[in-house]
C-alpha cells in the first residue's frame, strides 16, 4: 500500500514538471504574427495569447520569509483600441510601519511587429523608459509603455515582484476586457503554510492539478515539501459589463486564496489564521485594532453620560450618541475594517470608516446599549465568500444596535443619514455581525430602506391658459437623504429653490417652502406655488398630458438580453396625483384609458386611476418596485414594463368648451 | 471683585485682539461677499522675489473661511513642487467662528504624493496637501509657505478669484526684483493699475490689490473664465530656464528662443526612415498629398502616451526615440511629424495653442509668455494653403483641426522665429448634420424605414468613437443615441470620407415595435424621434456675463412618415419658426394622403451676444424642446 503511494506521488510529480512551466521568453511563431483576429470573437481589438502567473512562499533575498510572484504575458493587438494594453503600470505596496514594501526587479519587455517588407522584427523595452513613482504613502509604481506598437503587433513583458506579504497570496483574475487563449497561474506553498483557495465566477477552469514538491523550502535549517498547484482556463471570453450592475467582480472568474493556518518554520510554533467564523471571532475581538478599539467603552463614558443625560428611551438615547458622532466627525474618504486609535480619531474630528463606527459601537455601548459591530463588502468591493471564511472580503464596518426587539444598522460618517439608513454602497450581499460575547453570524443587507418620493399637484386652469396651484413634493426614505444632499450643495434654501426654478423655464415659483431639512427621520417636503405656462392661449379645444410632470419618455433598458441582474440596491416608489380645476364652461371629452401593469411574482407595479370632480379631475399613478435585485431571466419583463409605462404616457386627454 | 475679574479677562482679551495681525471673526465679513460663496478669501497675500535669474522666492499666505461643507475644498491647501520648485516652511493656524485659535498644523501634516494629471503615464511633478478636518462652521484657516523656483521664465500668474463659489475680501500680489530686472504685465480687469516704487533695499516693486470681490456663479453659455476674471501675468525680459539663458520681449524672440534652445535639433531620423519616407512618396507630386501620405504614416504608426520628464514638459522627446518608440506625446509626436516632412523637403511649423472645446482661446497679440498653451499642433505652410493638423489622433484626416484647436491664435515658431498665426475656423454651415428618413407606421404600431446621416464640419467626428467597433457594439451604442424605444437595426452601414473636406455617412434599415400608441381608433407617437433637443440652458437671475456661443451648427432633418390609410389629424400640426440673432429653427408638418412629412432645421450662431440677450436664448431653446416633443395624435376617420 504504502509503495503504490510513493509511485502515485512520483508520477504526478514528474508530471507535473513536465507540464507545469512558464512558456518561453521571446519566442514568437508566424501564426501568431500573422492572426487577423481571434476565430472565438471576431469582434476582439486585441487577446492574451499566453499568460502565466506563479506565486510562491520562499525566502526572500534578506533572508526573510516572501511571497515571490512572478507574471508573464503576451499579446496580440489586433487594432489600436487595445494598445492601453502595452501600457503597464505595476502597483507595490509600502507599508510605513516597518519600511518593508514590494520590490520589483527582473521587468522585460518586448514587441514583435512585421516590418514593411513582412519581416518580423522586435524592439525590446528600454531599462531607463521604466519610471518608478512613489505615489502616497500606501503605494509605489512602477510604469512602462511598450515600445514599437502597431496594428497587428504582438507584445510580450514579465516581471517579477517579491512582497513581504507571505500571507496574502495573490488573486488571479482569469477575465479581462479582452478574450484569453490560455490563461494558467502556479502556485508554490511549503507545508509550513495551509490556505484555502477558491475559484470565483461561472467559468470552469480546463486545468487543476496537485502535486507534492520535495523538500523546497528551507530555511535556518528547517525544511518542508511544498504543494504544487496549477490552474489553467482556455479560451477565455472577454469580460462585458451591463448598466445597473454591482462590481463586476462578482462576475469575473478569478482564483483567490486566504491563509488558514502557518507554522513558524523558526520555532515550530502552530498559528491559526482563518479557519472557521469561530476562530474568526476570537482573532478579531483579541485584535488590538478591531474588538480591543470596540470595547475601549470608558474611553467615552462622561461624553455618552452628558448625551444620553434625562433619557429613559433606548432609541432616543442611541439616536443622541448617533446624531452627536455623525456631527463630532469628519471622514477621512479612507475606508477599512481596522483602527488603529479611536480615542486619537475622536480628539481630531477625523477619521477612517473604522474610526467612526467601531468608537460609535464602544460609545453605545458605553451608554448600556447592546451594540455590535457589521463588517460588510462594499458595492465596488463584490460579493463575499460564502463557502468559507475570508475576512479580506470585507473592506467597511458599520455598527449595529439591537434595541428590544428591533436592530438599527448605523454609519455616522455622513452627517446627512437618518438613524438607521446605510449609504448606498453598503447595500450589498451579507455583512457578518461581530459581537465581544455572541458568536458572529450573517445577516442580510438588503435592508428594509426603500426610495419613494410623492408628487402633488392641485392645479386650476386659468383663462389665460396658464396653471397656477400648488406642487407639493414628499421624499421619504432613502430619496429624503438624496435629497439633502443635493439641498446641501447649495449654500442656502433660496439658492436652492432658485436652482430648481432656473431648470424649468415655463414654471414660476411664486412662493416655496421646506420642510424638516435637518430632521433626519422625517420626509423632506417641498411645497411651491407655482404658474405654469400651459397654454399660450385657452382655446376651444385643448389636449393636456397628464404626465407633463415626470413623463418617462425613454426605457432605460435598451439592449436585447442581458447576462447580470439589475441591482438597484433598493426597491423603489413613485407617486404621483395630479387635479386639474377646470374653467366653469370647460370639461373633459376624452379621460385618460386606465392602466394596470405588474411584474410577475409581485415584482412591481404601474397603475393609474382617475376620479371626476366638481368641475375639475383627479389622475393619479403609482410605480413601485419592491425588489432590490432583479435576475437576469427578469430582464425581459423590466424592459417591457417601461415599455407598456412608456406607451401609455404617449396619451392624451382632450379638454373642449361646453 | 468678580466686576474687576471680568474686567481684568477684557484686558487680556483686547490685548491678545491688538498683538494678533487681524481678527478673523466670521461675523466680519461684509454681507455682499455671502451670496453664492461657500467660502471666502479674507486675505491673501503673493510675493514673488526675483534674487537672480535663477532664484526666484514665493511668499503666500492665505486666510480663508469656510462657510459651509461646500468649501471644505477651498480649505484644502495643495501645492506643487518638482526638483526645480522647492516647497519651504509651510505651517498654519485654524480658527473657531470667533477668530479663536483652535489649532495649527505644519508640514509634517501635510501629504506628499505623486501629481496626476488625468492622462498622463508619468509626471515628475508631485503635490502636498493637506485639509484640516473641523466640522463646525464657519472656520477660518490661515497659512503661509515659501518656494524657490530655479527659473525665471514662467511666474505664476496672479488671479485674486479664481473658483466659483469663493468671495474675497483682500487680495494682493507683489513682484520684487533688482532694478535692472526688466518686466512687462498684463492687466485683465484690474481697475486699479499697479503701484510701481522702490524698497528699503532699493529693490523694484509692483504691486496690485483688490477687494471685496463677489462670488463668482456658474452662468451657462459664458466666455472664457479669463475675460471676465480679474489677472496679473508677469513675462521676464532675461531668465534662465533649466540653466538655459535667453531674453524675449515679443512672440517673435520667443518663438526664437524656444525654437533654438529647445526643439531644432532633435529632429534627427535614422538613414533607412527617410529613406522609407522618401520611397512611399516616390510616386506623389503634390507636395500637400506627399504630406497627407507621410501624415498617415505617422498616425498608423505612432500612439499617444503623455510622459512628462526633463525639461519642464517644454522639450519634445528627439525624433529618433518616436521612431524607435512608436510613441510620444504632443510634442513629441509634431516633432517627429516635421522630421518625417522634412525628409521630402516639406517645410513645417511647430506651434503653440491653447487647445480646448467650449471656448476659442487665443494668445495674446499684445503679450508673449510662455504659459498661455498647454498643446502642440502642427502647421505646414503650402503655398497658398496652410494646412493645419493634430498628430495625437490615429485616426482624424490630415488637415482636419476639429473642435479642440480651431479659429484661435497661435503661435508658430517659423525660421525667421516666432509667430502668430490663426487656425481655420468652422462655421454654422460647416458643422452640418443633415439627415433624411423615410419611415412606415403599421396600424400595431411598428415604425420601421431608413434614415440616412451625413456629418460635416466638426460633427465629422461625432461617430468616431463607434467606427472601429463590431457591429454589435455599435448597434447597442445607437440604440442609446436615438431616442426610439425598442429600436432594432436591420443594417448598418458607416463610412468615414478621409478627405480634405472630410464626410461622416450612416445609413441605418430600422424597425421599433411599439412605436406608436394605439389607444382604440386613435394613434400617438412622436413626430421627433431622431433628433430631439433636450438641453434647455437654466435660467439665470443678474447674469453677469454675454452670452458666448462657440461654434455656429446646423441640424436638418426630414422624415417622411407613411402611415395608415384612413386617418387625420386630431389638434393642430407643428409650425414653429423661430429668428434670433443667435439662432434660428424651423419645424413643420404636413399630412398629405398618408405621408406625413416633417421638416426640421435648427441653426445656431457663434458669436459674443450682449448678457440682455440670455433670457431669449433660453426661451429659444424652450420653444424647441417644446417643438421637439411634439406628439401626433391621428384619428380613424
Amino acid at each position: 500500500m504504502k509503495k503504490t503511494l510513493l509511485i502515485l506521488i512520483i508520477a504526478l510529480f514528474t508530471f507535473t514538471l513536465a507540464s507545469a512551466q512558464d512558456f518561453p521568453y521571446g519566442n514568437i511563431t508566424t501564426q501568431e504574427m500573422n492572426m487577423k483576429s481571434y476565430p472565438n470573437d471576431t469582434s476582439a481589438h486585441g487577446v492574451v495569447l499566453q499568460e502565466f502567473g506563479k506565486s510562491s512562499i520562499n525566502i526572500g533575498s534578506d533572508d526573510n520569509i516572501k511571497q515571490i510572484y512572478e507574471y508573464h504575458v503576451k499579446i496580440k493587438i489586433f487594432d489600436s483600441k487595445a494598445f492601453d494594453k502595452g501600457t503597464v503600470k505595476v502597483y507595490l505596496y509600502r507599508n510605513d510601519k516597518n519600511d518593508s514594501y514590494e520590490e520589483v526587479s527582473d521587468i522585460k519587455g518586448v514587441t514583435y511587429y512585421k516590418d514593411d517588407n513582412g519581416f518580423t522584427q522586435k524592439v525590446e523595452l528600454e531599462d531607463k523608459k521604466v519610471y518608478p513613482v512613489k505615489e502616497n504613502k500606501y503605494w509605489a509604481s512602477y510604469k512602462f509603455a511598450l515600445p514599437g506598437l502597431r496594428n497587428g503587433c504582438v507584445i510580450e513583458y514579465k516581471y517579477r515582484v517579491e512582497s513581504p506579504r507571505w500571507y496574502k497570496i495573490r488573486t488571479w483574475d482569469l477575465q479581462d476586457d479582452i478574450p484569453k487563449v490560455y490563461s494558467e497561474y502556479e502556485v508554490h506553498i511549503p507545508g509550513f503554510f495551509n490556505f484555502n483557495a477558491s475559484i470565483k465566477g461561472p467559468l470552469k477552469l480546463t486545468k487543476a492539478t496537485s502535486a507534492i514538491e520535495t523538500k523546497c523550502f528551507e530555511t535556518h535549517g528547517a525544511s518542508c515539501d511544498c504543494s504544487l498547484l496549477n490552474y489553467g482556463m482556455s479560451n477565455i471570453p472577454a469580460f462585458i459589463t451591463d448598466e445597473y450592475m454591482t462590481s463586476p467582480k462578482n462576475f469575473l472568474s478569478s482564483i483567490n486564496f486566504e491563509l488558514v493556518d502557518w507554522t513558524s518554520p523558526y520555532d515550530g510554533v502552530k498559528h491559526k489564521e482563518t479557519k472557521e467564523w469561530k476562530d474568526i471571532d476570537y482573532l478579531l475581538k483579541t485584535d488590538p485594532e478591531f474588538g480591543g478599539q470596540m470595547k475601549r467603552k470608558s474611553l467615552f463614558k462622561d461624553k455618552v453620560a452628558q448625551l444620553i443625560a434625562g433619557k429613559t428611551d433606548d432609541v432616543a438615547k442611541a439616536k443622541a450618541i448617533y446624531q452627536y458622532w455623525q456631527k463630532w466627525f469628519k471622514w477621512n474618504e479612507f475606508i477599512g475594517t481596522d483602527s488603529e486609535n479611536i480615542s486619537k480619531a475622536y480628539d481630531t474630528h477625523s477619521g477612517s470608516i473604522a474610526d467612526i463606527n467601531l468608537s460609535l459601537i464602544a460609545a453605545l455601548s458605553a451608554a448600556g446599549l447592546n451594540a455590535e459591530a457589521v463588517l460588510i463588502s462594499t458595492r465596488d468591493n463584490g460579493a463575499i465568500n460564502t463557502l468559507y471564511p475570508v475576512i479580506g472580503d470585507f473592506n467597511y464596518v458599520v455598527a449595529k444596535v439591537n434595541i428590544g426587539d428591533q436592530s438599527y444598522l448605523l454609519d455616522a460618517s455622513d452627517p446627512l443619514l437618518p438613524f438607521g439608513v446605510l449609504p448606498f454602497k453598503c447595500l450589498n450581499d451579507k455583512g457578518r455581525v461581530f459581537s465581544l460575547d455572541k458568536p458572529s453570524h450573517f445577516i442580510d443587507m438588503s435592508l428594509p430602506q426603500k426610495e419613494k418620493t410623492t408628487y402633488m399637484l392641485d392645479l386650476t386652469l386659468q383663462d389665460d391658459g396658464k396653471l397656477k396651484g400648488k406642487l407639493t413634493k414628499y421624499s421619504f426614505g432613502y430619496e429624503a437623504y438624496k435629497k439633502r444632499v443635493a439641498i446641501k450643495k447649495f449654500n442656502s434654501i433660496d439658492e436652492y429653490v432658485e436652482s430648481v426654478n432656473a431648470k424649468l423655464p415655463k414654471l414660476k415659483i411664486l412662493n416655496s417652502e421646506i420642510r424638516n431639512i435637518d430632521s433626519l427621520d422625517m420626509p423632506v417636503a417641498e411645497e411651491y406655488q407655482v404658474e405654469f405656462d400651459a397654454y399660450n392661449k385657452l382655446n376651444d379645444k385643448v389636449m393636456f398630458n397628464p404626465y407633463f410632470w415626470n413623463r418617462t419618455v425613454t426605457n432605460p433598458f435598451k439592449l436585447a438580453e442581458r447576462s447580470y441582474p439589475v441591482d438597484w440596491g433598493m426597491p423603489s416608489e413613485d407617486r404621483l396625483a395630479i387635479t386639474v380645476h377646470l374653467p366653469a364652461q370647460y370639461v373633459v371629452e376624452t379621460p385618460p384609458q386606465a392602466v394596470a401593469i405588474s411584474l410577475p411574482n409581485g415584482g412591481g407595479r404601474y397603475i393609474t386611476d382617475y376620479q371626476v370632480g366638481d368641475n375639475s379631475f383627479t389622475f393619479t399613478y403609482l410605480t413601485q418596485f419592491t425588489k432590490s435585485i432583479y435576475g437576469a431571466e427578469e430582464y425581459p419583463y423590466l424592459k417591457e414594463f417601461y415599455n407598456k409605462i412608456i406607451q401609455s404616457q404617449k396619451q392624451e386627454m382632450n379638454i373642449k368648451k361646453k | 471683585m468678580m466686576r474687576k475679574a471680568i474686567l481684568f479677562f477684557c484686558l487680556i482679551g483686547s490685548f491678545t485682539a491688538s498683538k494678533a495681525q487681524q481678527n478673523y471673526d466670521a461675523s466680519l465679513i461684509p454681507k455682499e461677499l455671502l451670496p453664492y460663496a461657500g467660502a471666502v478669501v479674507r486675505d491673501n497675500e503673493v510675493s514673488i522675489e526675483v534674487k537672480d535669474l535663477d532664484n526666484a522666492v514665493y511668499h503666500v499666505k492665505q486666510v480663508i473661511t469656510v462657510l459651509n461643507k461646500n468649501g471644505d475644498n477651498d480649505a484644502h491647501i495643495v501645492v506643487w513642487h518638482d526638483k526645480d520648485r522647492v516647497i519651504k516652511n509651510i505651517k498654519g493656524v485654524i480658527y473657531n467662528q470667533f477668530g479663536q485659535q483652535t489649532g495649527k498644523f505644519s508640514e509634517s501634516d501635510f501629504e506628499d504624493e505623486s501629481a496626476w494629471d488625468g492622462f498622463s503615464l508619468f509626471l515628475d511633478t508631485r503635490i502636498k496637501h493637506y485639509l484640516p478636518s473641523i466640522t463646525e462652521y464657519p472656520y477660518t484657516i490661515a497659512y503661509e509657505y515659501e518656494e524657490r523656483s530655479k527659473q525665471t521664465l514662467n511666474f505664476d500668474e496672479w488671479i485674486p478669484n479664481p473658483y466659483t463659489g469663493v468671495s474675497v475680501e483682500k487680495s494682493s500680489f507683489t513682484f520684487i526684483c533688482k532694478p535692472d530686472f526688466n518686466i512687462r504685465y498684463k492687466e485683465t480687469n484690474i481697475p486699479v493699475k499697479a503701484i510701481i516704487g522702490t524698497n528699503a533695499h532699493g529693490l523694484k516693486t509692483y504691486s496690485w490689490q483688490l477687494n471685496n470681490l463677489k462670488a463668482i456663479k456658474n452662468e451657462p453659455l459664458s466666455p472664457y473664465f479669463k475675460s471676465y476674471s480679474s489677472s496679473v501675468m508677469i513675462s521676464p525680459e532675461k531668465f534662465v530656464y533649466y540653466g538655459i539663458s535667453g531674453s524675449y520681449t515679443n512672440w517673435k524672440d520667443l518663438g526664437k528662443w524656444i525654437n533654438d534652445k529647445l526643439v531644432a535639433d532633435r529632429k534627427q531620423l535614422p538613414f533607412e526612415t527617410i529613406e522609407h519616407i522618401k520611397d512611399i512618396t516616390r510616386d506623389i507630386t503634390d507636395p500637400k498629398l506627399k504630406a497627407k501620405k507621410i501624415y498617415e504614416y505617422m498616425q498608423a504608426k505612432t500612439h499617444y502616451i503623455s510622459i512628462q520628464v526633463g525639461i519642464g514638459g517644454f522639450q519634445p522627446f528627439l525624433a529618433s526615440d518616436v521612431d524607435h518608440q512608436n510613441y510620444g506625446d504632443c510634442k513629441a509626436l509634431v516633432n517627429y511629424t516635421q522630421a518625417l516632412l522634412k525628409a521630402v523637403n516639406i517645410d513645417s511649423y511647430y506651434c503653440f495653442v491653447k487647445s480646448g472645446r467650449n471656448h476659442n482661446v487665443s494668445l495674446l497679440s499684445d503679450f508673449a509668455s510662455m504659459n498661455q498653451a498647454d498643446h502642440i499642433i502642427l502647421c505646414v505652410p503650402f503655398k497658398n494653403d496652410t494646412t493645419w493638423a493634430d498628430c495625437t489622433s490615429q485616426t482624424i484626416p490630415f488637415g482636419y483641426m476639429g473642435d479642440f484647436t480651431d479659429n484661435r491664435t497661435v503661435l508658430a515658431l517659423t525660421p525667421d522665429g516666432g509667430k502668430l498665426m490663426h487656425t481655420p475656423k468652422y462655421t454654422t454651415a460647416n458643422n452640418l448634420e443633415s439627415r433624411k428618413a423615410n419611415f412606415t407606421i403599421n396600424e400595431a404600431g411598428e415604425l420601421s424605414g431608413n434614415m440616412a446621416t451625413t456629418f460635416k464640419g466638426v460633427d465629422y467626428e461625432d461617430r468616431d468613437y463607434l467606427i472601429n467597433e463590431p457591429k454589435t457594439e455599435q448597434y447597442k451604442i445607437l440604440q442609446r443615441v436615438y431616442p426610439i424605444n425598442n429600436m432594432d437595426i436591420d443594417k448598418l452601414d458607416l463610412k468615414q470620407d478621409k478627405s480634405f473636406d472630410p464626410v461622416t455617412t450612416e445609413n441605418i434599415k430600422l424597425h421599433a415595435r411599439d412605436y406608436a400608441s394605439v389607444d382604440g381608433n386613435k394613434l400617438y407617437f412622436s413626430l421627433n424621434s431622431v433628433d430631439r433637443e433636450t438641453y434647455i440652458p437654466r435660467q439665470v437671475r443678474n447674469r453677469l456675463n454675454d452670452v458666448y456661443i462657440t461654434r455656429g451648427s446646423t441640424d436638418e432633418d426630414e422624415i417622411i412618415y407613411t402611415i395608415p390609410a384612413g386617418y387625420h389629424l386630431e389638434k393642430n400640426p407643428l409650425n414653429v419658426t423661430l429668428n434670433k440673432p443667435f439662432g434660428n429653427f424651423r419645424a413643420s408638418m404636413v399630412l398629405e394622403g398618408n405621408h406625413l412629412i416633417y421638416k426640421r432645421k435648427f441653426q445656431l450662431h457663434d458669436g459674443t451676444y450682449n448678457k440682455q440677450v440670455y433670457p431669449d436664448v433660453v426661451d429659444f431653446y424652450q420653444e424647441v424642446v417644446d417643438a421637439d416633443a411634439y406628439n401626433v395624435v391621428l384619428v380613424k376617420n
